[in-house]
């Protein structure tokens, strides 16, 4: 009779892998094909945004938060409204609530589009990918028609929206929820009752709800592990209570009790695809008429933010990804806030599913990750490079001229002035 | 600050928490604030000796409460440390805020991951943003900054331990303000 020998091995998973959208590093311990623990380690997206932050006013900084992330750009803006709303004590209009409602929504409805064809591509089945990723067009393309723009929105300012929903929107608006209605029992079927998607998400990357509870999972990935929250639920956020704002929990989509796989995450983002799609519709109906924002123009907002601002606020929504939090701190006479610190879903959520992989296979990994619908946005672009064993910090001037460099290399004849044309960029 | 005889004007789930909070820690400051959504919530500051009680404390009154963030600032001569958590109470979701604070020159805090474990994630950003010291935090590595960045210097400090104008690289970018809050 031997001895069982173990080999452990360690190997790093990240920053940049093809199998992870965006960089983060996991190291990963594995005894064969097994996990046996993971370590993360964040920061290789840092920007300095809360030390950006210091150096902006409030309305600067509306524009800053949104800037985080593409993907939930209005969330971001929207939380942080929230927060200087509370701290300067800002009534928004009704119909700006009902607004924000209708644009939160959309953007709920195109992540978790997003998501699910990730999934599906992570495990090599492409064919779902296309599908939900033609069926996010049409999000993207009413949002454009609602704010001019499919990222980036700008639609939130603080004590209102900065756009109208008019006829001629509205009317594109539940064309597009009449066309995900017809969608929608599609995805469905090839999310809730296709084999292949059972085999590779059912029992993967299990957070039970102990671990979900320890490291505060939040979002889908809370919800599939059985905790009943919703930041627009418990938070009982602006209209959203008046339009019947429920959580959705994994029971109500597959039937049975919560597993906190991945197929449960999966099942919460369809089943909450349709909860917007009611949300948006009803918010239409019972939208008043009235104002769309306190403060006029942004030069009276910046002003009188200086006087109103005294104090903290906190902002709590749900984001796609989960319950978003951002924190100001002002203080009375100036523009800046002193502090501000936003705090992503995906921070608690990949912490969990750390610990929820444990045990799982090494192939399993790249859908586990995904399953969380990881969003890393954190803060001074600068790239470390290695020269001749000295490090060098590259900038923005240095990147740009390193790719004129390299243009030039590829094609000599390139005729144009490749310097930057712009107001004040003097670089 | 304390409003312990407005407290029992009005019979809410919020301000009868904040006054058996009151009662359990007479030391502590609880405000209940409400914003114009209608939205409460409590506000409590404690004493750095009884923080980690105060935690453990609201952790008792419901065992699955979920702690949202750890905010790490420097507030002048102090530094701050305010986690919020969302305490399911009497069947109500309270939204509660936890602020301690320590001095700059002995800047230990307790460390609370054994009662909340998600919390070490954001004391280790704590540690590494404004410098604040975890008492017995099982890990004190980095998590965000890079791990050749200079010792001593905290990016989120507003007096001179934060990063001084000589590191910043992108200073010919023409929104890049000199100063920022400090002005």
């Amino acid at each position: 009779m031997t001895e069982k020998v173990e080999y452990w091995v360690k190997i790093p998973f990240g920053p940049i892998h093809p199998g992870l959208e965006e960089p983060e590093k996991f190291i990963l311990t594995l005894d064969g094909e097994r996990i046996i623990n993971v370590d993360v380690k964040l920061g290789y997206n840092l920007r300095g945004i809360q030390w950006i932050g210091l150096r902006r006013n409030y309305v600067q900084i509306m524009y800053l938060a949104e800037r985080m992330c593409g993907i939930c750009s209005f969330s971001h803006n929207h939380t942080y409204t929230r927060a200087v709303e509370e701290a300067a004590g800002i009534e928004v209009p009704e119909r700006a609530e009902y607004i924000r409602v209708i644009v939160g929504e959309l953007e709920r409805i195109h992540s978790h589009l997003l998501n699910l064809g990730v999934l599906a591509h992570d495990i090599g089945y492409d064919t779902v990918l296309h599908l939900t990723w033609l069926a996010r067009e049409k999000v993207m393309d009413t949002l454009e028609a609602v704010s001019g723009n499919r990222v980036n929105y700008s639609m939130v300012t603080i004590g209102g929206v900065r756009r109208d929903i008019d006829e001629k929107r509205k009317r594109i608006i539940l064309d597009a929820m009449k066309y995900y209605r017809e969608v929608l029992p599609q995805m469905e079927d090839f999310f809730l009752q296709d084999p292949t998607i059972e085999a590779r998400f059912r029992d993967v990357a299990v957070i039970n709800r102990r671990v979900a509870v320890e490291q505060g999972a939040v979002g889908p990935t809370g919800r599939g592990s059985g905790l009943k929250d919703d930041a627009r639920w418990s938070e009982r956020l602006g209209v959203y209570p008046d339009l019947g704002i429920k959580p959705v929990m994994p029971q109500d989509v597959t039937g049975e009790r919560p597993h906190g796989d991945v197929f449960d995450r999966a099942a919460v983002r369809i089943g909450e695809i349709k909860q917007s799609i009611e949300l948006i519709e009803h918010a239409l109906d019972q939208m008043p008429d009235g104002k769309i924002k306190v403060f006029a123009k942004d030069n009276i907002l910046v002003a009188k933010l200086r006087n109103l601002v005294d104090g903290e606020g906190i902002g709590r929504y749900e984001a796609p990804r989960g319950e978003l939090v951002h924190y100001v701190r002002g203080k009375k006479g100036s523009d800046k806030p002193p502090r501000w610190k936003p705090r992503e879903p995906t921070f608690p959520n990949l912490f969990a599913v750390a610990k929820g992989v444990i045990g799982d296979q090494l192939a399993d990994f790249v859908v586990a990750v995904a399953s969380i619908d990881p969003c890393l946005s954190c803060t001074d672009r600068v790239a470390v490079m290695e020269d001749r064993g000295r490090k060098r910090v590259l900038t923005e001037r240095d990147l740009i001229k390193a790719s004129i460099k390299k243009t030039r290399e590829i094609n000599p004849d390139i005729r144009g002035d490749p310097t930057p044309v712009g107001l004040g960029c003097s670089r | 600050m304390e409003e312990q005889g407005k407290l029992n004007v009005t019979e809410d789930v919020t301000e009868a928490f904040a006054q058996e909070l009151l009662n359990e820690f007479p030391s502590a400051s609880v405000e209940v604030r409400e914003n114009k959504l209608g939205r409460k919530r409590v506000w409590i500051r404690v004493d750095r000796k009884e923080y980690k009680a105060l935690m453990r404390h609201l952790r008792s009154l419901d065992p699955e409460a979920h702690y949202s963030i750890g905010i790490e600032q420097d507030m002048g001569d102090h530094l701050g440390f305010t986690s919020h958590l969302l305490l399911t109470w009497r069947g109500e979701a309270l939204s509660v805020l936890v602020e301690v604070k320590a001095p700059k020159d002995d800047p230990r805090i307790d460390d609370i991951s054994e009662i909340f474990p998600i919390a070490l994630q954001f004391e280790r950003e704590g540690m590494e943003m404004v410098g604040i010291d975890f008492e017995g935090a099982p890990d004190k590595r980095r998590l965000f900054l890079p791990e050749d960045f200079p010792e001593g210097i905290y990016p989120l400090r507003l007096d001179d331990k934060g990063v001084s104008e000589d590191m910043v690289k992108n200073a010919g970018h023409p929104y890049y303000l000199k100063g920022g809050s400090k002005r």
